[in-house]
């Protein structure tokens, strides 16, 4: 049997969290969550999860040496970065350590879904209830929603 | 003091032009001497050739008188009638002859003098004007080297050492204006000046500072005649003392003294005199190369932070963004989620976040651009903190407070409750609970509110810089927030004529303080 693939997801805004939390469920992962960095590197030791969704700027210790730490490990999981910081130079900085994906916030939750996919794919692991995606035209009142 | 000579220098010019003036008729008239006396080396005789010349002359006199007397001598001693020609005619010849050649060395030897006199006076002419060349190349050399940099310390030092090695000096010092002192600012060969402070008016530097006047000093110089004068470690025979001017501005007191053998004389004084006129446009120039300096570091440090201004900006909006359209995009699943009221929950409080942070752009937007406020009345400070205190505990943030029941001060009532807020929010923000919130009179006219937290404080060189725009705390790192409520609380206590501080509590901790009017006290001044 296929195990779902298992996810830590850090994030330190609640809301934001809390909806991570909510569609990644639905969408087939097993989740668990860190508010800050010292408390996702203990998660990710704890847990060995095939995915971290990672924010950058992070109370305690930062996504930044989160992922520096992470990548010093031999059996490190993949990590796919989420921040508000988006310039060239923060996702060249993040794929030298050894992220494979940047997504610039605020991102659109089926594109999200869509990356976490792919690159839970390449970890041999598929989510249990892959949800279903809802094409743009058949949600009302979403023009101007879509980020540019 | 008899031993000590005070002289003021005067213009040096006119002394330089009689020695350029005079020299071309001096030699025309030397070779003219020269030729007249029948010196061999007519274009440029020497003193040597003159006594050479003197000595051939009275050589010959001598002999001419020690050959007469001979003849004289022997015409006696000839016989009658050998004589051809009469021995009256021949003494009378012979006496002729003598008188006409001591005639011709006397006129030679008064030429003699006269050319070996023009002579002494050309050397001594020439030494004096390649001295003065040579103060005159070092004076140049001088000038290169001060205006060859730019940075203060620097220029001041290539002035002191020119001005020494000008004047062979022993020590020296310069001395510059700060206040109404006059603080060493390079000093040379005596240590004891280093650091040094004198009152202007004090000591002979104090003296020069106040009369402007360069002073040169002979002699020891005594308490009596300069009073306030500094003890140092060795004795100073001589010293000159010249002001710094600079469009008329005094900026310091340059200073060179000797000991020994050594006495300045009134020359040196003026030629110091006149090389201190190029140094201080040197230091006007150094300083104020050094003022554009900083001012452009200044704005460099400015622009870097409105860049990280902006950066944090974007991603303090983007924050609440993300929470709003995760939430929006999740509502659409509405099937799928029973936390469908938490998730509207979240697209609310995420809004009103935002909201809040569009408001605090606008409000520092308006207190930059000094747009007028509501007009100020009187409000009840007691009250407006007890509400504040209690939202903030209803919120999870308790706030320990201690107010009189009610004290009116001169405010508007939307910018005072903003400023409280802001102070809180900080105190939870950056500093450590438990957050105080007081209210104090201050004397009859003044109420003191101040917001206390136990956290690590700031740093006395920024306590005033925290209320500048964009700046934010080393130890604020990555926290989020728009760096915006200190800068705003600053302008809100402005628009309410009142001000704000920050000192450190007991404990280490921040203490934000607001002083403003009470309102009665106000009106009456009004």
């Amino acid at each position: 049997m296929i195990r779902a693939p298992r996810i830590v997801i850090v994030e330190d805004e609640p809301d934001t969290l809390l909806m991570l939390r909510l569609n990644l469920d639905a969408a087939g992962f097993e989740t668990s969550l860190a508010a800050d960095g010292a408390t996702a590197v203990r998660r990710i030791t704890e847990e060995q999860p095939d995915l971290v969704l990672l924010d950058l700027m992070l109370p305690v210790m930062d996504g930044w040496a989160v992922l520096a730490e992470l990548q010093t490990w031999s059996r490190a999981p993949s990590v796919v970065v989420v921040s508000a910081k988006n310039t060239a130079r923060d996702r060249v900085r993040a794929t030298q350590l050894g992220a494979a994906a940047y997504v610039a916030k605020p991102f659109d939750m089926d594109e999200l879904l869509a990356l976490l996919e792919e690159v839970s794919l390449d970890t041999g692991k598929v989510p249990a209830a892959p949800i279903r995606r809802p094409a743009l035209e058949e949600l009302p009142g979403l023009d101007g929603l879509e980020p540019a | 003091m008899g031993a000590s000579r005070l002289a003021r220098p005067g213009p040096i010019i006119q002394k330089m032009s009689v020695i350029e003036g005079d020299r071309p008729a001096t030699s025309e008239r030397i070779r003219r001497e020269a030729r007249v006396v029948g010196l061999r080396d007519v274009r440029a005789p020497s003193l040597e050739s003159v006594e050479r010349r003197r000595m051939q002359l009275w050589v010959l006199t001598t002999v001419l008188l020690v050959g007469v007397s001979a003849g004289f001598a022997l015409l006696t001693l000839v016989p009658q009638d050998v004589q051809i020609v009469s021995p009256n005619a021949m003494r009378i010849g012979i006496v002729l002859l003598t008188v006409g050649f001591c005639g011709y060395a006397i006129e030679k030897e008064l030429h003699l003098r006269k050319l070996s006199r023009m002579l002494v006076d050309e050397r001594v002419l020439s030494t004096a004007l390649s001295n003065r060349l040579h103060e005159v190349s070092l004076l140049l050399d001088a000038g290169k080297a001060i205006n060859s940099v730019l940075e203060l310390r620097s220029v001041l030092d290539v002035i002191l050492r020119s001005s020494m090695d000008l004047l062979e000096g022993r020590s020296g010092s310069i001395l510059l204006v700060e206040g109404e002192e006059l603080v060493a600012a390079s000093v040379r060969g005596n240590a004891m000046a280093q650091d040094v402070r004198v009152p202007i008016g004090d000591g002979i530097a104090g003296r020069v500072a106040v009369t402007r006047d360069a002073l040169l000093i002979n002699g020891a110089p005594s308490e009596s005649d300069f009073p306030g004068l500094g003890t140092r470690e060795d004795a100073v025979d001589s010293a000159l003392s010249v002001p710094l001017l600079s469009r008329g501005e005094l900026l310091g007191v340059l200073n060179v003294n000797a000991n020994g053998q050594r006495e300045f004389t009134e020359y040196e004084l003026r030629a110091l005199n006149l090389f201190a006129e190029q140094a201080a446009a040197a230091i006007a120039n150094a300083r104020l190369y050094e003022a554009e300096r900083s001012h452009v570091a200044q704005l460099l440090e400015l622009d870097k932070m409105k860049t990280e201004f902006v950066a944090r900006v974007t991603h303090e909006l983007r924050t609440p963004l993300t929470s709003i359209i995760a939430a929006a995009q999740t509502a659409q699943r509405v099937e799928r989620f029973e936390e469908q009221p938490e998730v509207v929950e979240i697209i609310e409080r995420q809004a009103y976040r935002l909201s809040s942070m569009v408001e605090k752009l606008l409000t520092a937007s308006k207190l930059e651009q000094q747009e007028s406020m509501s007009p100020l009345r009187a409000v009840d400070l007691g009250a407006l903190v007890r509400i504040a205190a209690r939202d903030f505990g209803i919120a999870g943030r308790e706030v320990i407070l201690d107010a009189p029941d009610s004290v009116e001060v001169l405010a508007e009532p939307d910018s005072l409750r903003r400023i409280v807020d802001n102070l809180v929010e900080n105190a939870f923000k950056y500093g450590e609970p438990p957050i105080e919130l007081r209210v104090q009179r201050r004397g009859a006219t003044r109420v003191l509110l101040s917001v206390i937290d136990h956290g690590v404080g700031v740093p006395e060189h920024d306590r005033e810089r925290v209320f500048d725009k964009f700046f934010r705390l080393p130890q604020g790192g990555d926290r989020p927030g728009l760096g915006l409520g200190l800068p705003i609380v600053r302008g809100l206590a402005s628009s309410c004529r009142g001000s704000v501080w920050v000192d450190a509590a007991q404990d280490g901790g921040a203490a934000f303080h607001v002083e403003l009017g009470i309102a009665e006290a106000e009106r009456e001044a009004s």
